[in-house]
């Protein structure tokens, strides 16, 4: 480990995603002070995942965060997911949930290139889905 | 013996998240703790996400396993890379160790990071029936406990006791108002259709801090109240605080109650259409 929460970069997973530059220095998002940048903001994201996610019928609770790193080209890549229950023990979920969780977030085009000192940055991001019994009640952070 | 605790317990806690004074533990007599805090001073310089950062805190965890703080400031990285689930594992056991001086920081982020409202509630009991004092604020400022367990409640759609909590704190005398505790009651006035309250609780924290947030929902509050001029007017003065930067901010997360642009110029639109 380099850093907590790090993604070592998986072939096989990741395909020909890369990152602009040093392992050493992708950021987390919140460096850049902005929140999530997304195009039409956060409330852009509510909308895609309120009308693209179908609830499942399973008695399942919990979180699942899906963390990823934006590129300086705002492409992204190295999705990885955890899930738990709603007492934070690990779970993994139907994958008729996180299939599509991860679809919809595979599909996401807009996330805002993020710059300091006027230089483009990779960073890691991460959206977390707050599930009640199979229904996507929230999109944290 | 009540006030040599007291006096400890300042000595160490100086700054929520700021390093633990170790010469505090020692004057107590607890050498081990003392060990382990000097220990964790080797953080100091290093990234909080860094190996460097993290493993100061094991070997101070090594040398004393039930040193509170460092499972805390441990658990800081994981919260803030979204893994739940090792955050949970480390503020537990700061809880199980130092309840009365972790609860709040755990409630906190329950609430604030996971929009976690049961738990964060329930911690914030389990502090309140655990000392005589005031309970204070979040680990950020933003808001005292009870305000966090208000909303909470507003969170879980029970309107009326968050009212009722919201209520009785802000009539406390010696409650500090924060930045956004007459927004959270202005609103919550409003999903309960009570216009004229939620103009009055709006009109206050624009005395307080006028951001985009009160004038938006002002203004809708003055729509119900067929005021069309007064919605109108809100409506542009929230797009131009909006846009100048005056507006709800949390580096880390979507705060309750935030708006964005385009709920403004979606509502804007509206109200041209009606005018």
């Amino acid at each position: 480990m380099r850093w907590v929460g790090d993604s070592v970069f998986d072939p096989e997973k990741d395909g020909d995603f890369q990152i602009c530059g040093n392992e050493n220095f992708v950021l987390q998002y919140f460096h850049l002070d902005n929140g999530i940048q997304y195009q039409g903001e956060k409330n852009e994201l509510h909308r895609l995942y309120t009308e693209n996610y179908k609830a499942i019928e399973v008695d399942q609770s919990g979180w699942i965060r899906i963390r990823f790193i934006v590129n300086c080209q705002g492409q992204a890549g190295r999705f990885r997911i955890i899930g738990s229950d709603v007492d934070y023990r690990e779970q993994i979920f139907d994958e008729r949930i996180t299939d599509q969780l991860l679809e919809i977030t595979k599909s996401l085009d807009g996330w805002v290139i993020q710059s300091r000192d006027d230089l483009p940055q990779d960073y890691y991001q991460y959206l977390i889905f707050k599930i009640d019994r199979g229904e996507l009640i929230d999109l944290l952070p | 013996m009540k006030l040599l605790h007291l006096l400890v317990f300042v000595m160490i806690y100086v700054g929520a998240f700021s390093q633990p004074n170790c010469e505090a533990y020692k004057y107590s007599g607890d050498t081990l703790k003392y060990k382990a805090c000097k220990v964790s001073e080797k953080r100091r310089g290093h990234y909080q996400f860094s190996r460097e950062y993290q493993e100061a805190l094991d070997e101070a965890l090594a040398i004393d396993s039930t040193f509170a703080y460092a499972y805390k400031v441990k658990s800081t990285a994981y919260l803030k890379s979204g893994d739940f689930i090792t955050w949970k594992k480390l503020i537990d056991e700061a809880v199980k160790y130092d309840p009365e001086g972790e609860l709040f920081y755990r409630a906190s982020c329950r609430y604030q990071f996971f929009r976690d409202y049961e738990g964060a509630i329930e911690d914030i009991d389990r502090l309140d029936s655990m000392v005589d004092y005031d309970i204070g604020t979040s680990q950020n400022g933003d808001y005292h406990l009870n305000i966090v367990k208000a909303l909470s409640y507003k969170g879980l759609g029970r309107l009326n006791k968050s009212l009722e909590v919201f209520e009785r704190q802000l009539s406390d005398s010696s409650h500090y108002v924060g930045i956004y505790d007459y927004l959270h009651l202005g609103v919550l006035y409003l999903e309960m259709e009570k216009y004229s309250l939620a103009v009055e609780s709006l009109k206050r924290q624009e005395l307080e801090n006028d951001i985009a947030e009160n004038r938006y929902y002002i203004a809708l509050a003055y729509k119900a109240l067929d005021n069309n001029e007064k919605y109108f007017e809100n409506l542009q003065r929230a797009r131009k605080l909006y846009e100048s930067g005056e507006r709800m901010r949390d580096p880390y997360v979507e705060k309750m109650d935030q708006v964005f642009l385009s709920e403004i110029l979606d509502e804007i639109n509206l109200a041209e259409r009606k005018l």
